[in-house]
Formats: structure tokens, C-alpha cells, sequence
């Protein structure tokens, strides 16, 4: 890897190789700014008859070499380095997710505390994480062995105990993963990666219980104190593994990451990484969901605090029928304003998952969809809030006034009030026909409270820039702000529950084009025109059962930021709550479609 | 793109079919290459490591997990049954010594002093394959297990529950737009694959399962149903190891739909033959979809193979079937596919083709909603 | 609640007015030339069961006399005595007559206030007084005679009732016996008239419920709160059987049971439970056992290991078999140590000592403080956060309960404490009683505000007696009918 001086860079390279399809962009430096220019797509490589992924890449690459008139790829089929006039680029970075990412299978002492430290650390490392073994988890010393023989991840964590702590439990475990003899994704001539994050004193003995079938590399304990986390270590080594192993044994993987100037990174870690850099920069607080046909992806970051959870069965087109099945079907139905025979939706959802290419022609199927969206995306985030918590089992300081207000340890930090940036990307997202659409089922999904931006990623350009930024920061933020973002608007909503149509807040805007005032009655929802790059002063004033942020009946004052859709007033109340009874359902979200224009009629519909 | 490329299952009445039965790890090959096989017969096999059981001496005993190794009566790597003394504590000056007799029976894999527990190792586990596709051994990968070749009437379906299973091909429908029901199932379909026409009901699968049918092949079949069947609602395509009684094979998909004219008419001249069917689906990346092989005779196998279109390729005359609604499960020919993306009823855009129905009916879908009906 | 009520004056008038007629009556006999105008009788006299009774009560109603108010004080109601009560009086009165007749004999002898000369007597005066009394008693005794069937031996006085009134309720009847009764009007000169009588003997029966909606001392409104008490719990039981789900509150203290174990996994560290220094027979030693089996079937789980020292023997003996139940139903019999449980002494502070000493050296990683406690509670506490565990306390000593609030991560406060076992065993039968009794306990509260907001209502309006009344006729009919 050369080094690189920041300040020389002209143009990025940046290449991502998805199990379906490779996308490559390029990042250019105009006028002293940096810029996506240009961005090409080709299928993806790794599988027979191609068995190389550089061809994908190269494909990719070319294409965007056509439409930027720039030479990117010389006639060895290599990606030109460094950037000489009309040649070639100064950094070339690349993510992979291909072959089904990065699998892994996580183990701990205490399901709540050391393994799920672990499976954080996977998580964050921008693992699938395959199943996690505890010595709590109910299930029979057999069972578990059972269930490590059947997986086959492509690395495992195991951890356990505190420094100075647990070493039974820990070496018991060893013992379980020992006999079984996990055999890896890819051949059988590779040795199973598994690093060690537990406690310090068991790792001489955890040594010995491991043979040569077992690559053990050990790493400072990811829980050396109950109170304290130290994710780092083990995070760090699940990517070196990664390239080592995973990626090194993967077709053309080799070959491609002697390109690079960054290591090759999965594409949910890049994700996670351009959000933190983000988050710190600005000193924000920001969710971001990636909504795939058969996963979802929620990452957070609260008070500097990263977490993300896959929500394995939780998708548009493979996983659609399991949604409906977890959530219901009525569940999925109080957000369709009109009425639909359940028997045939359910014999279309099963359709749509056994060809999960298809696409909602008629606009009842769009609505449908995006109704199942809905539900998709709040249990994905029911299960991130339950995952992102405080540290379990840590010591609680009290004073007498607690009496009554014991909070239990192991809380969400999952704060929807505090949430200034919600960022939407996948297809059901980002392909929507209208961006009202994504906004509001953002907003339905996640509920956010207070002030909150809306975005969504223009191409799914965040891994991207998540490996740019290990290298060049300033570029990676700048496009990110710039070209990847997509401003859909704020949402601006009230906390609390009322009565209907009572008085919910009063509002005044001020700004350049937008100068408003009003009043909001609870279960109104309201959108105002606010273009993108214009920005306003919101004045609230809540009743009193209401909060914006600043507490019940306090008046907050505010910048809002515009955007493609504009302002969204939510007086609905949170949580949200629609109603049970099935036509006063479908009143309430005839009306919320109407004000926001949700679905109007195309102009020139076809069928 | 210059052209559409649009999967579609295959449904062809002569297809030269390899098929590769792996043992799941490694193992004995019991065929060589240009054998003849028949379905069921075994082709390899091999033996799973047992069970682990692990029993923790250091509690049983109250012992102090290092003290384990010493009070062993059997070591490393020696067969224990049931009943046999696997340790003994030394006890207070000789006396009061206390035993843990063997509660499985194994082989001793690892005695450990951290935790003070014994890994036992049950029996081993025979695993067979066997042939599955009546044919030829074309391959025999050194350990791994075989590759069978044979010529065949080859019918993907688009769904499917249960694992592979042999029988006789019986048809219970007349049309191919007839629904299956339970009168029409009879006790004669005792191990046959039973063949229907479109939807496929509930009474009519359980009927099947009674009089002992081995499959069940039909155009649609309801959500419901399904889920009647199975117990519980099937949440992710991915399937093959229901315990069901039978397979069940549905060649369009959910609803009341009809099966295609060329896949009924396809089995109904296969009537009589055995077939193999597998129901195992998954629909991820990797995709595999149910199947039924009929083997060709010889006679047949003389017959000229039949001439088809370019694979794959979305053009004008093709015969398409609309899988999504409003139109899902119509079949037509491809009328016209026009360049420009257009707006769709849904407000998005999409490139779209024409679609000339059976009916004489012309519509307009978006392109990802067709499957060509592939020969 | 009319008759009920008895002002002192107007008894006192009743008593002085009983024994003249008395009196009057026995004038009467004696000297018929008293002139006096009777008013006339009332008249139809009526007597029916009385309704929703134990079969104790009788209602009797008549027509006024028609000479009521001007010449009627006072009505007299008796009953007919039963043939039993008619020989006792008869063998009362005799036996009173005889008493009177020998005191009489020795008054004649010595004169009034013999009695107090008794001592001053010589024998022969004694046993001359005694031949006295027993010849007069003799005497007596052939000269007294009652007739049963006279109205002074069959009608017994019950009460009064005003002028005006033309109802009394007849009450401590037997439910076997048939009675008749009687009425009798009193003129202004104290005159009786003429007694009218029921025609008919009547039973009083015994009804299904006893006491009316809005009379005292019934069990009407004890029967409404018993159903609804008991109603409420069977209707949540039901309820939570049917399957309906039965939130209850998060009780923290219980739900970080599962971390603190966790803790004490994770670090290697003993989990140390200490059941009060109470002994068994105290309903918090009780309710810490149940705590107990399911923390140490927790610890089961997780493979920690779980130290319980006691104050008393019966209290380790219990421990042990409670240990030992959760450790099987955990599936780890083998795991059980009994060692662990143990008694150390049944001295307050020794205990202590012992305890504070363990925590130092061993550093549990949880510590549970669950039963009942006294002065060792902020010692314990102190120590255990000292040496960084997770404490959890539980117990119903409110003065206790301040210090482990402070000190520990978690308390149960009383009522939590008890209903432990509910919020644990998730088993409807208790979360249905549990939710039951809540219910209970909101109509007990919403009463006591109802009536000291009729109370305070009634003492503000004081100003408008009418108002004023209305509140405190509320106040009372709650505090006397329906609370009684």
C-alpha cells in the first residue's frame, strides 16, 4: 500500500462488490471540492463460470471509464495508479459483501453480557452473525455441539469472562467448539479462524484445548471489566481474518487486494464506519436502515455509541412472507387505506417470495408493499432498540429518591428524541416511486420525535465512502454531504397522546421562502414546502401533554432543513397509535396519505 | 442492455440431466464411472462422528476438576458402555470411595482438568446416499460421492415442500385447469406421484397423504392451505426438510391458477413412468427450485431432440407467463418490447414488453414481471 | 333506622313512663274507682316477616288510635310468650313473691335495715329469724298462684312507639316459634287502652339475604364488597387463563435478577443470599425462600455458584431443600453443593460480623438481601457495594427499607416483596389474585376519598345546614350502612 498524501489526491476510485452487482464510482476533485462524477455497474464475478471477482470489478470500472472519458484500466487489465492527467486514479478502495458477506458464529459465558459484547463486536466488524452459544442459552451441552457442526461459519468469536474472572465457563466452551470441529464456508482445506477475546487468565488454557484444525488468534478481552467494553481488538482481527482468510480464499480476492489502498472491508462495517465518522463529526446523533429483499440492517449511533443489528428474516422480496408472518397480517393491513382481500394477499406475498424479482405494477400493490415495508422496518428496529443497550450487569448508583424509579441496567440507548438524522437506503427505500413515500415511511417506521432530517443514500454510496474514510476523511465526508445524501426533508413531531383533534402545537416558520404559522390538533400530519438547500426557523409551542424535545410544554426554537419532499408536521401523537377498529383505521390513513400526496394519480398511467 | 434476460423454469420433455450425490463428509464411493444405476440404489456411503456427550466427573463426584485425571478407571481413547465404572474417588483412608458408572455409552475423547468433564463420543452414524436419479455413473469424485447422468423429461416447478421421493406417475386431473380435489385422489395412488391440474386443496393433499402417495403436483396451490399443512406459516423459502409425509410440488404458484398446457401435457405422456421428484426449494442466492425426472426409455432416448429458443432470451413470439399481479399467472407471447422506460400504474418507471395473452387480449407489464416458459 | 334511634332524654322519659305504668297497672287492680279516659285502641294490627332478615325479625303495623295525638303519649307493643317463657315467668314471679314475703317477715321482726344488724344478733335470734322466713315462705308458697294465660303472663313488653308512629319491628325472635302480638295506646293521664291483638300466631322466617340496601347493620353492602372483592380476583384469574396476558408492572429489583447472576457468571464470584435474620415462622423469611428458589434456579443456569449463611437452623434446613428443588428443576442435580447453605449463629450481630468478613474476603458479585432485616441492614449493604456487587434487597421493615434503597442497586419494597412469588411463577391463578386484589385496594382507596370529600364537603357548607346535612347524611349512610 503506497502512502498517500491527502491534500494530492485528485481522483478516487471506489469499487463494491455486492452478491449480485459490482458498483464503482468515482470521486474527482472540483474546484477544490470533492465530488462523485460518475459511477458504473456490472454483475458480480464470484461464482462459477467467472470464478474471479476483478473481472466484475473491471467491468464496472470500464463502464464508468466510458461515460467519464478517463482512462481507468490499462490493457493488462489493471487499474491504473497513481493519476497522471487523464489517467488513472490516486486511491483505489474496495468493499466486499460477496458470497453472502462475512458469517459468523459468536460465543460467550452470559447471553446478556460477554457473548453479547462478542456478538456486538461481529456485528460492528460487519458480521451476519450465524448463532451465538452461551452457557445460558437453554440449550443442552449436545445441542450446541450439534448446532456448531451444522453451521458453517466463516469465523468464530469466542469470549468469556472478565479479566481475572470466569475461566470454567470459558474453557467449557473452548471444549464444546473443540470436538465439534466447525468446518468453514469455503473447502475443506482451510482451518477454521477463530480468535479468542475472553478472559486474559483462561487464554493459556484455551490454548490447549484447541488443535491444529483451529487457527487461535488471541486478542485483548473484549469485556475486561464488566463496567467496560474494549471492542476494538477483537473488531480489528475479525477484519485482518476477514482478508486472510475469508477473502484470500475467495476467487480473484487475492488479486484484488493488491490493488487497494485500503483493506478490503465488508460492506455493512464501510456502512458503519462513514456513520460514525459522520456522527463525530457533527456531533449528531444518526440511525441508518438498509432495507434488502431478504435482510435489514439498522445501524446507530447514539452518544458516540456505535451498534448495528441484522434482522435476518427481515426483507422485501425473500423474506416478505416471513414478515407478514411475524408481524401479521392485520398488522400489516391497518396501514392500507382501502380494503384488500386477505386470502389473495396472502397468496401474493408467497408469490412475491418465490419470485422475488418482480415489481408492484398496479398502484394497490405499491401500497401493499410499502405496507409491508412498514412493518419490516419497525420490527428491525423494535430488535435494535433491544440490542442496543447499556452495559448488563453492571453496578447501579441510587439515592433514596429512586424509590419508586428503579431503572433497570441494560437500557435502550436508543433515544428517538435525541435522533438527528435518519437515513434511509435499499430498495423499497430509494427505489420509491415518489420520495414522500420514503419519508413518511421513515417516519412511520422509526417514529422519530422532536426535530429530525430525513435522507436517504442517492446510489448506496455509503460503503463507499466508509473505506474512503480510513483513508482520506475530508473527501469521504465531503461527498457524502454533497452527493450521497439526498435531503428528503425534517420531520418535526410531537411526543405525547392526546385527544383528537385537540391542540397539539402551534408553529411559526420563518425563512426565505417558507414564512408560516399554525396550529397542529392531534393526529394531523401536515407537509409545508421546503426545497432542498433551504433551510427555516421553526418556532413549537406544545400543549402541555406534548414534548419537541425541550419537555412537556416547552417551546423549542429551531433550524429546519428542506429538501426534495419538505417539512413534515407530525401531530400524531408517539408512540403511534393507530386505530383498532378497522374503518376509523382506514380514515385516519386516508387522511395522513392525503396531506402528505402521498399516492396521486400518475399523470400519464400507463396501465 | 440490448437484450432481456429473463429466467424462467424449465419444462422440457428431453433434457440430458447430471445430477451430483455428495456425502455430506467423506466417505466410501460404492459405484464406478459407466454403471448403471437404478433410483434407489446406494452409490456411496459413510460413517458420521457420534454424538458428544460430555459428563462433568469434577460435580457428579465432587471431586476438584484436577483431581479427575487421577481417579479415571478408563483413559483416553477406550470404549466404554453403558454401565461400565468410569471413575472412582479414593476415599477417606481407602473407605467410602464412591463411583460414577456410565450412564452412555462411547469412546472417551478428552478428559479435562479445568472443568473436570470427560468428552464422550457415541457410536458412529451410517449415512447413505443413493442414487436418486435412475442413469448412468458418469464421475466419481475420489470420497465425495457421484455424478449420475441420464436423459429425461425434465419439469421444474416453482415451489416445493419435502425431499426427494420416487413413484409412478398418476394423473388425477383431466385438465389442466381442473382443480385437484379430494374425490378425485383414490387408494390406487398408493406410492405415485400424483399428478393435478390447478389448485390443490387442503383435503386433497392430506387425501394423498393417506392412501400413502409419495408426491403431489399441481398448478396453485392457497397460502392456507400450505399452512394448514405444514403446521405453521412458512416464513423463508427454504425447504426440503419438512416432515411431512409427502412432497408437494407447485409449478406456477400460490392462488388459483392453472398449470401450464405443456407441463400437463408433458406429464400426462409420461403417465405410467417412474419418476424422481424432489420438493426442496431455495430461493436465495444459489437457487434451487423442485423437480421432477422422468428417465427416458431407450426407444425415446431414439427420438430427435426437440428444437428450442435461444436460452434465455426475452424476444418477440416467446411464450411468457406474467407472474405478478393484476395479470399473475396469464400466459401469452411476447408482442412487443419497447425501448423507453414507462410510468407504471405504481407511479414508478420501468422498461416494459408487451404481452400478446392466449385470450387474444394485448397488455403491458413491466419486464421483471414475466418469466419466459423455457423448453 | 327510624325506631332505631333513641335520644338519652327521650329514654329516660321512656323508663320513668315503664315504671309507672307498672305501677299504674297494679293500682288498677287495687283500686277501680280511679277515674281515667282510656283513648281508644289503634286497630288493625298487622304483622308480616320481616323482609331480607336472618329470620330473627317481625314487622308489626296498626292504625292509629282515633284519638292519636290529642290524647295519646305513647304506644306500648308486646309479644306473646312461648309456653316456655310462660313457665319461667310464672316460676320467676313465685320465687320473686316468696323473696318478698320472707323479707317482709323479718322486716315485721327487726325493722327496716335488718340486714346491717345481722352481725349484732345472738344465735337464738338467728334461728328464730330463720323459722320466721321459713314459715312465711311456706305460706307463700300456697298462696301464691298466676294464672298462665292472663295477659300480664302471656304478653311480654317489647317497647314504645310515638304517637304518630304505626310501625315497630320486633327483633331476637325465634325462628321456630309462632307469635302473636299485642298494642296497646297510652293516654296523655297514662290511661291504657284496650290491647288489640293479632288474630293469627306468626313465624318469622329465615330469608336468603340478609338486611336491606340502605339499613345498618345488615350484611347487604358486606355481601356487595365481598363479591366484588372476590369477583375481581376470580374475573382476573379467568381472565389470565383464557390467555389474556396480565401486564404487571416491571418490578426491577426481580428483573435484574438474571444480571446480577449474570455479574457474578461472568466475573467467577460467589452469589450470596441472605434470608433475614428472622426465623420461619415470619411471613418475609417465607417470602424470601420463594425469592430464593427461583434465584438460585437462575444460578443453576448460569453455573454460578450461590452461598446462603443463616441466622437459624430451621431457615438453612429450608434453603437447602429449596436450593436443591431449583437446581433439579434447572436440570443440574449434580451441581447442587449443600455445603453452601449453612448456619452461622443466631446472634444479631455475630451474624453480621461473619457476613461483613465474608463479603470482604470473597468479593461476591451479587448479593441479595431478602427477608426480614433490622439494625444490620445499612452494614450489610454498605459492605456489599463496598466490594462491588450488585446488591438486591428486599423486605417489608419500612425502617429498614430507606437504607437499602440508598445502599443497593435494586429493592423490593414490601408489597413488591410479597408479590414476588406471583411476578415470578407467571402462573395465572396468582397474577390473576395478584391483579384482584389491586382492584381491592383501588375501591378501598376511591372510598376513603369518596367519604373524606363528603366529610370536608359537609364541614365547608356548614353555612347551609340543608346542603351541610345532605353531605353528612352521604358521609354517614357510607360510614355506618354501607362500611358497617
Amino acid at each position: 500500500m503506497n502512502q498517500i498524501d491527502p491534500d494530492q489526491v485528485q481522483v478516487i476510485l471506489a469499487t463494491d462488490c455486492g452478491s449480485t452487482t459490482t458498483k464503482a464510482i468515482l470521486i474527482q476533485k472540483l474546484e477544490g471540492v470533492y465530488r462523485q462524477t460518475h459511477r458504473g455497474e456490472a454483475p458480480t464475478t464470484v461464482e462459477e463460470p467467472f470464478a474471479d471477482v476483478t473481472m466484475g470489478v473491471i467491468n464496472s470500472v470500464t463502464e464508468v471509464e466510458e461515460l467519464s472519458g478517463r482512462k481507468l484500466v490499462d490493457e493488462s487489465g489493471r487499474i491504473i495508479q497513481p493519476a497522471s492527467g487523464d489517467e488513472g486514479c490516486d486511491i483505489y478502495i474496495s468493499t466486499s459483501s460477496a458470497g453472502g458477506g462475512l458469517q459468523m458464529m459468536v460465543a460467550g459465558v452470559v447471553a446478556e453480557m460477554t457473548a453479547a459484547s462478542a456478538k456486538r463486536a461481529a456485528l460492528g466488524a460487519g458480521a451476519i452473525v450465524m448463532d451465538v452459544i452461551s452457557a445460558n442459552d437453554k440449550r443442552k451441552p449436545h445441542e450446541q455441539i450439534n448446532r456448531i457442526r451444522e453451521l458453517r461459519p466463516d469465523m468464530i468469536l469466542v469470549s468469556g469472562g472478565t479479566d481475572g474472572g470466569n475461566t470454567t465457563q470459558v474453557v467449557q466452551i473452548a471444549e464444546l467448539i473443540a470436538p465439534a470441529k466447525p468446518q468453514p464456508r469455503f473447502g475443506k482445506e482451510f482451518t477454521m479462524p477463530l480468535i479468542y477475546a475472553g478472559n486474559k487468565d483462561a487464554a493459556p488454557l484455551i490454548e490447549k484445548v484447541f488443535d491444529e484444525s483451529i487457527d487461535l488468534s488471541i486478542v485483548p478481552n473484549l469485556r475486561p471489566k464488566m463496567e467496560m467494553e474494549n471492542l476494538g481488538p477483537a473488531r480489528d482481527m475479525i477484519h485482518d481474518m476477514f482478508l486472510e482468510h475469508v477473502m484470500a480464499h475467495a476467487p480473484g480476492y487475492d488479486k484484488l487486494m493488491g490493488w487497494t489502498d485500503a483493506p478490503i472491508m465488508p460492506t455493512p462495517a464501510a456502512v458503519g464506519n462513514i456513520l460514525q465518522r459522520i456522527a463525530k463529526d457533527k456531533k449528531i446523533n444518526v440511525v441508518g436502515v438498509d432495507i434488502g429483499g431478504a435482510t435489514t440492517d439498522v445501524f446507530s449511533v447514539f452518544d458516540k455509541t456505535f451498534n448495528r443489528t441484522v434482522s435476518a428474516n427481515l426483507g422485501m422480496s425473500y423474506s416478505i412472507s416471513n414478515v407478514c408472518a411475524e408481524s401479521g397480517m392485520e398488522n400489516i393491513l391497518r396501514w392500507v387505506h382501502f380494503d384488500m382481500d386477505e386470502r389473495e394477499l396472502r397468496n401474493r406475498v408467497k408469490n412475491k417470495m418465490i419470485r422475488p424479482t418482480t415489481i408492484p405494477q398496479s398502484k394497490e400493490a405499491l401500497i401493499f408493499e410499502q405496507a409491508v415495508a412498514r412493518e419490516a422496518l419497525r420490527l428491525a428496529y423494535i430488535q435494535h432498540k433491544e440490542f442496543a443497550t447499556t452495559l448488563k450487569g453492571v453496578q447501579q448508583q441510587r439515592t433514596v429518591g429512586d424509590t419508586f424509579s428503579q431503572e433497570a441496567g441494560g437500557q435502550t440507548i436508543v433515544d428517538n428524541m435525541k435522533l438527528n438524522l435518519l437515513v434511509a437506503s435499499g430498495g423499497v427505500l430509494s427505489h420509491a416511486p415518489r420520495m414522500h413515500q420514503t419519508a413518511l415511511l421513515l417516519v412511520d417506521a422509526f417514529e422519530p420525535e422532536g426535530v429530525t432530517h430525513l435522507a436517504k443514500d442517492s446510489i448506496f454510496m455509503m460503503p463507499h465512502l466508509g473505506v474512503l474514510a480510513e483513508v482520506h476523511t475530508k473527501a469521504a465526508v465531503e461527498v457524502f454531504e454533497k452527493d450521497c445524501l439526498i435531503y428528503l426533508g425534517t420531520c418535526v413531531a410531537a411526543k405525547g397522546l392526546g385527544k383528537p383533534d385537540k391542540l397539539c402545537f402551534t408553529f411559526t416558520l420563518r425563512g426565505d421562502t417558507l414564512n408560516e404559522s399554525g396550529e397542529m390538533n392531534f393526529g394531523d400530519i401536515r407537509l409545508l414546502p421546503l426545497g432542498p438547500e433551504e433551510t427555516a426557523t421553526i418556532t413549537c409551542e406544545p400543549s402541555r401533554n406534548f414534548d419537541l424535545g425541550a419537555g412537556p410544554g416547552k417551546k423549542i426554537e429551531q433550524e429546519v432543513r428542506g429538501g426534495t419532499v419538505g417539512l413534515i408536521l407530525d401531530a400524531r401523537g408517539r408512540p403511534l397509535r393507530l386505530p383498532v377498529d378497522r374503518p376509523a383505521c382506514q380514515k385516519a390513513i386516508a387522511k395522513w396519505v392525503d396531506a402528505i400526496g402521498l399516492y396521486p394519480e400518475p399523470e400519464e398511467a400507463l396501465v | 442492455m440490448a437484450k432481456a434476460y429473463t429466467p424462467g423454469l424449465k419444462v422440457t420433455n428431453r433434457i440430458t440431466h447430471r445430477c451430483r450425490r455428495i456425502l455430506p463428509i467423506d466417505g466410501e464411493v460404492l459405484v464406478e464411472v459407466g454403471d448403471e444405476v437404478g433410483a434407489r440404489d446406494i452409490v456411496a456411503q459413510t460413517f458420521m462422528p457420534g454424538d458428544v456427550i460430555p459428563v462433568n466427573l469434577a460435580n457428579l463426584l465432587s471431586l476438584p476438576p484436577a483431581d479427575v485425571t487421577e481417579c479415571m478407571l478408563k483413559q483416553k481413547g477406550d470404549k466404554i458402555e453403558i454401565g461400565d465404572p468410569l471413575a472412582r474417588t479414593k476415599g477417606i483412608f481407602g473407605m467410602m470411595k464412591n463411583t460414577y458408572v456410565s450412564r452412555h455409552a462411547g469412546t472417551i475423547e478428552a478428559v479435562s482438568e479445568v472443568t473436570g468433564q470427560i468428552i464422550l463420543r457415541g457410536e458412529p452414524i451410517p449415512v447413505q446416499i443413493d442414487a436418486y436419479l435412475a442413469g448412468r455413473v458418469v464421475e466419481v469424485l475420489e470420497s465425495q460421492g457421484v455424478v449420475i447422468e441420464a436423459d429425461v423429461s425434465f419439469v421444474q416447478g416453482i415451489f416445493g415442500i419435502g425431499g426427494e421421493a420416487h413413484g409412478r406417475m398418476t394423473m388425477a386431473c383431466e385438465r389442466h385447469d381442473q382443480e385437484l380435489t379430494a374425490d378425485l385422489i383414490t387408494e390406487e395412488m398408493n406410492d405415485c406421484v400424483i399428478i393435478g391440474g390447478a389448485r390443490m386443496t387442503y383435503e386433497a393433499i392430506s387425501k394423498a397423504r393417506e392412501v400413502g402417495a409419495v408426491a403431489v403436483v399441481s398448478g396453485g396451490m392457497d397460502d392456507q392451505d400450505l399452512k394448514d399443512f405444514l403446521g405453521y406459516d412458512l416464513g423463508v423459502a427454504i425447504t426440503g426438510n419438512e416432515d411431512v409425509g409427502l412432497t408437494v410440488i407447485v409449478t406456477e404458484g400460490f392462488g388459483e391458477i392453472a398449470m401450464a398446457v405443456r407441463t400437463f401435457k408433458l406429464l400426462k405422456s409420461r403417465e405410467g413412468d417412474i419418476a424422481a421428484v424432489n420438493g426442496a426449494t431455495q430461493i436465495r442466492a444459489g437457487v434451487m427450485r423442485p423437480e421432477i425426472l422422468i428417465p427416458l426409455s431407450e426407444e425415446e432416448k431414439a427420438h430427435e431432440q426437440e428444437s428450442g429458443h435461444s436460452e434465455g432470451l426475452l424476444e418477440i413470439g416467446r411464450p411468457v407467463r406474467i407472474i405478478r399481479d393484476p395479470y399473475f399467472g396469464m400466459i401469452g407471447e411476447v408482442g412487443g418490447l419497447p425501448a423507453e422506460p414507462q410510468t407504471l400504474d405504481s407511479g414508478s418507471k420501468a422498461r416494459v414488453l408487451e404481452v400478446a395473452l392466449d385470450s387474444g387480449e394485448s397488455v403491458v407489464v413491466p419486464r421483471a414481471n414475466v418469466e419466459l416458459i423455457e423448453g | 333506622m327510624k325506631h332505631s334511634r333513641v335520644s338519652p332524654l327521650r329514654l329516660l322519659f321512656l323508663l320513668a313512663l315503664v315504671s309507672s305504668l307498672a305501677s299504674a297497672t297494679h293500682g288498677q287492680e287495687a283500686d277501680d274507682g280511679v277515674v281515667s279516659s282510656p283513648p281508644r285502641p289503634p286497630s288493625n294490627l298487622r304483622a308480616v316477616d320481616y323482609p331480607m332478615d336472618k329470620g330473627e325479625k317481625i314487622d308489626l303495623t296498626w292504625d292509629l288510635s282515633l284519638d292519636d295525638p290529642e290524647n295519646v303519649s305513647t304506644y306500648l307493643v308486646y309479644r306473646s310468650r312461648t309456653d316456655k317463657e310462660i313457665e319461667k315467668k310464672i316460676a320467676d314471679d313465685r320465687k320473686k313473691f316468696i323473696d318478698a314475703v320472707k323479707t317482709a317477715a323479718t322486716e315485721g321482726l327487726f325493722g327496716e335495715g335488718w340486714k346491717d344488724r345481722m352481725a349484732d344478733l345472738t344465735q337464738e335470734q338467728l334461728t328464730h329469724v330463720r323459722e320466721v322466713r321459713s314459715r312465711a315462705a311456706e305460706r307463700a308458697e300456697t298462696t301464691f298462684s298466676s294464672d298462665p294465660t292472663s295477659e300480664d303472663n302471656v304478653y311480654k313488653f317489647l317497647g314504645t312507639a310515638m304517637p304518630g308512629e304505626n310501625e315497630f319491628v320486633i327483633d331476637k325472635l325465634d325462628g321456630k316459634k309462632s307469635y302473636t302480638f299485642m298494642v296497646k295506646a297510652v293516654g296523655t293521664d297514662l290511661s291504657q287502652s284496650a290491647g288489640v291483638v293479632t288474630e293469627v300466631g306468626l313465624t318469622p322466617v329465615l330469608q336468603w339475604f340478609d338486611g336491606e340496601w340502605n339499613t345498618s347493620g345488615g350484611r347487604f353492602w358486606l355481601s356487595i364488597i365481598i363479591l366484588v372483592f372476590c369477583g375481581a380476583v376470580v374475573f382476573w384469574i379467568l381472565r389470565a387463563r383464557s390467555g389474556k396476558p396480565i401486564r404487571v408492572r416491571k418490578i426491577a429489583g426481580l428483573e435484574a435478577v438474571d444480571e446480577a447472576v449474570g455479574r457474578a457468571t461472568e466475573m467467577g464470584r460467589p452469589i450470596l443470599f441472605v434470608p433475614g435474620i428472622q426465623d420461619m415462622n415470619d411471613i418475609q423469611t417465607i417470602a424470601a425462600m420463594t425469592i430464593l428458589s427461583h434465584i438460585s434456579k437462575t444460578a443453576a443456569e448460569y453455573d454460578a455458584k450461590i452461598e446462603v449463611p443463616t441466622a437459624r437452623s430451621l431457615v438453612m434446613t429450608t434453603a437447602r431443600e429449596t436450593v436443591q428443588a431449583s437446581y433439579l428443576t434447572a436440570g443440574k442435580p449434580d451441581a447442587y453443593n449443600q455445603d453452601l447453605i449453612y448456619y452461622v449463629t443466631d446472634e444479631q450481630f455475630g451474624f453480621v460480623a461473619y457476613l461483613s468478613g465474608m463479603m470482604v474476603r470473597e468479593k461476591p458479585a451479587a448479593c441479595f438481601y431478602m427477608g426480614a432485616f433490622y439494625a444490620e441492614s445499612l452494614i450489610l449493604a454498605e459492605t456489599g457495594n463496598h466490594v462491588g456487587a450488585i446488591q438486591i434487597a428486599g423486605t417489608a421493615m419500612p425502617a429498614q427499607l430507606p437504607f437499602f434503597v440508598a445502599a443497593c442497586d435494586y429493592t423490593l419494597i414490601g408489597e413488591e416483596f410479597f408479590a414476588a412469588s406471583a411476578y415470578l411463577s407467571g402462573s395465572p391463578e396468582e397474577l390473576g389474585s395478584l391483579k384482584g386484589q389491586d382492584v381491592g385496594k383501588i375501591i378501598v382507596v376511591f372510598l376513603m376519598f369518596i367519604g373524606i370529600t363528603l366529610f370536608t364537603l359537609a364541614a365547608l357548607t356548614s353555612a347551609n345546614p340543608g346542603l351541610s346535612s345532605i353531605f353528612r347524611n352521604m358521609g354517614d349512610f357510607l360510614k355506618n350502612v354501607i362500611l358497617t
